[in-house]
């Protein structure tokens, strides 16, 4: 088992005859990921790799009724129309890979979500991969990845595969490791993925790759303090030593307070009992203590 | 992108908000001259991004046209929170009865818009906030139904009945603002309340999403800039790199790919007692883009070392190796190199820099370790 992207996802590409869509269509096809069409707005007919391109998301899905998620490969300006559209037609998760999509577009995008009782992963993120299922959304470079127990899921897509792949040498697995975005608004925080991987039966710990800024940290730390996830729960922060970032204006600050920053985030780990690795290496070491006990 | 407050008043004024006589200037001789058109009270404002203005006492006031001179004189060429002062927004000066808050951004927890209103406004809401919450009204709405009517009593529920009605308004015509420009922040500290009742914008703040200025090309325009700063400025704007100088007596220059992992660099380095200068952040590196962040690099003729990590998953070890290369075969680099390299086709990109006597470092902590060594001047 794993999370999102499973053997039995059937899976659209919108955007699919890009460069950059081609290409990775065929990385997926190789790992094992079951795409069954592309969308090409006006574009229609012919296939790219074998996949059969249409018109629209609401042909496609008429064409092939088990689509069940959807990656965008389509440029900031045109996500929102095009997750919208992959909403409306009834897809259930839709993962955006595009950087730089318009804060007031991406809300727009998770109320339509939140309406439909869809998920949506992204924007700016290298989607997500899981190991056992050989499956992957997205453009996670696959071979740094192994089947395992371990649930990754992190806001920095190089940073991911910098550690995943000390894991992976270390002969730890992992069920599945989600790019959750690295903007300040994406479909699923940290939060709603622990949710995930505390129902999922395979994955035994959780890793979260987080960083200054936002409160997904604090707020996943709430649910481990509160019992609400039970999996053992650690953690690489990043941004110790970073400038901090100059907010101007004091709206944010009446929102966020002092939250978001590293002594706040650092605070709420400890008291919840979640392990914070300082280095890159302890990582590896609490990995091992938590799978060890 | 911030707007100074002269362009976010013309806005804000376009929507239907008053805000005060005023003129921008560029020397004393027009700030006088202003005040005297004026004939009585002015205050002077230093027009720079940094909001502390207040606070570092470079907000003036004048009385008279020789006042206003003298003032604007000594600000400018004054510089605030590193920003050289070189042009003044000079205004009327505004009675003022009351100090109101109005303000509009993105709740990034709850992942929703928030509108937020008090009627004790200044330089002093955060303080505010804290010690009387309940004066700081927060009302999260949707974006796709924008304020509603329910949305906007809520909000002006904190105020005096008699004010309700002009808050109201004036809560609308910010939310119109908010989204028209994409606004990651608006906001009006202070709205002044007038004796005769009015409401006067004294301080306007609009940060636009950068990622939506595609929509508002009325607003991308160069600021004065010098030519060299200017193409610098460019170039990591077209790339949409990050370029950060965190330390002006820094050593250790830096050059990688992502946030996530130029952070867990620069921790490396500060916790093993490292100074970095700068990094530059390229989101995703090729052979051109490492060749041009090189010749950034080498203008920093106060860095010691340069460390260059490269984690190639969807790129490739070799052809990044070769910008290296090319860049070394056409100019001299004026401070020592190290690589750390790994993925694919990692061997490939280890003989191409072996070519040019460089040897990469596999391990990013041994990288580290190395580039301490050097600025420390060991290795």
């Amino acid at each position: 088992m794993s999370i999102i992207a499973k053997s039995s996802t059937c899976v659209l590409i919108q955007g699919i005859t890009g460069n950059a869509a081609r290409l990775h269509t065929k990385n997926m096809l190789e790992y094992g990921t079951r795409i069954v069409a592309g969308v090409r707005p006006g574009g229609g007919g012919g296939d790219v790799h074998g996949v059969p391109v249409y018109d629209s998301v609401a042909q496609a899905v008429a064409k092939h009724p088990m689509i069940d998620t959807t990656i965008l490969f389509v440029p900031p300006k045109g996500t929102k129309a095009a997750a919208l559209e992959a909403l409306n037609a009834g897809i259930k998760t839709v993962v955006m890979v595009a950087e730089h999509v318009p804060l007031h577009d991406n809300l727009a995008i998770l109320e339509e979500a939140e309406k439909l009782g869809a998920i949506t992963i992204g924007p700016n993120t290298p989607g997500l991969i899981s190991p056992p299922e050989r499956t992957k959304l997205g453009f996670v470079p696959s071979q740094y990845f192994i089947p395992g127990p371990i649930g990754v899921a992190s806001r920095s897509g190089t940073l991911t595969y910098e550690i995943v792949s000390r894991l992976t040498l270390n002969g730890i697995g992992q069920t599945t490791c989600i790019g959750v975005g690295g903007d300040p608004i994406v479909g699923t925080p940290f939060p709603k993925i622990l949710q995930l991987f505390e129902k999922d039966t395979e994955t035994k710990a959780v890793l979260l790759i987080g960083e200054i800024g936002g409160t997904s940290e604090e707020e996943a730390a709430e649910m481990v303090k509160d019992r609400k996830i039970t999996k053992p729960v650690f953690s690489y922060l990043v941004g110790r030593t970073a400038p901090e970032g100059k907010r101007v204006g004091h709206a944010g600050a009446l929102i966020e307070g002092n939250r978001g920053t590293i002594e706040s985030k650092l605070t709420c780990f400890r008291e919840a009992g979640v392990p914070v690795a300082e280095t890159t290496a302890d990582v590896i070491r609490i990995a091992k203590e938590i799978l060890k006990s | 992108m911030k707007l100074y407050e002269y362009e976010a008043k013309e806005i804000f004024q376009k929507y239907g908000l008053t805000i005060p006589k005023g003129k921008i200037v560029e020397s004393a001789e027009d700030a006088s001259r202003f005040a005297s058109q004026i004939g009585g009270p002015v205050v002077i404002k230093p027009q720079v991004l940094t909001k502390k203005r207040g606070k570092a006492g470079a907000i003036r006031f004048a009385f008279n046209p020789e006042e206003a001179f003298r003032k604007s004189q000594s600000l400018l060429g004054m510089t605030l929170n590193q920003e050289q002062i070189s042009t003044l927004l000079v205004e009327e000066r505004i009675e003022i009865d009351r100090e109101f808050y109005v303000g509009m951004t993105i709740d990034y927890s709850l992942l929703k818009p928030v509108a937020i209103t008090s009627p004790f406004g200044g330089v002093d809401i955060e303080e505010v906030a804290q010690e009387m919450p309940a004066m700081v009204k927060k009302v999260r709405f949707l974006i796709s139904k924008g304020l509603t009517d329910q949305n906007l009593e809520e909000q002006v529920s904190i105020f005096k009945s008699t004010e309700q009605t002009l808050m109201k308004d004036i809560t609308k015509k910010l939310y119109q603002i908010f989204r028209d420009y994409d606004a990651e922040m608006v906001e009006i500290n202070p709205l002044a309340l007038t004796k005769h009742g009015k409401a006067v914008v004294l301080d306007a703040f609009l940060n636009v999403d950068d990622d939506s200025l595609f929509r508002h090309s009325d607003l991308v325009k160069p600021r004065g800039m010098s030519q060299d700063e200017f193409d610098f400025e460019q170039l990591l704007k077209e790339k949409k790199w990050k370029y950060i100088e965190m330390d002006p007596d820094g050593e250790i220059g830096i050059l990688s790919s992502g946030a996530g992992i130029t952070m867990a660099i620069l921790d490396l380095i500060k916790m093993r007692g490292g100074r970095p200068a700068n990094f530059l952040d390229t989101a995703q590196m090729d052979a051109e883009g490492i060749y041009n962040a090189f010749s950034l690099f080498s203008e920093n003729t106060k860095l010691k070392v340069l460390l260059v990590n490269i984690f190639a998953g969807l790129n490739r070890c070799d052809d990044l190796a070769m910008g290296i290369k090319r860049y070394l075969q056409e100019h001299r680099l004026s401070m020592p190199l190290v690589v750390r390299m790994i993925g694919y086709r990692e061997e490939e990109g280890k003989k191409i820099l072996n070519e040019i006597n460089v040897v990469p470092i596999r391990s990013l902590e041994e990288s580290v370790e190395k580039v301490i060594q050097i600025a420390k001047g060991v290795a």
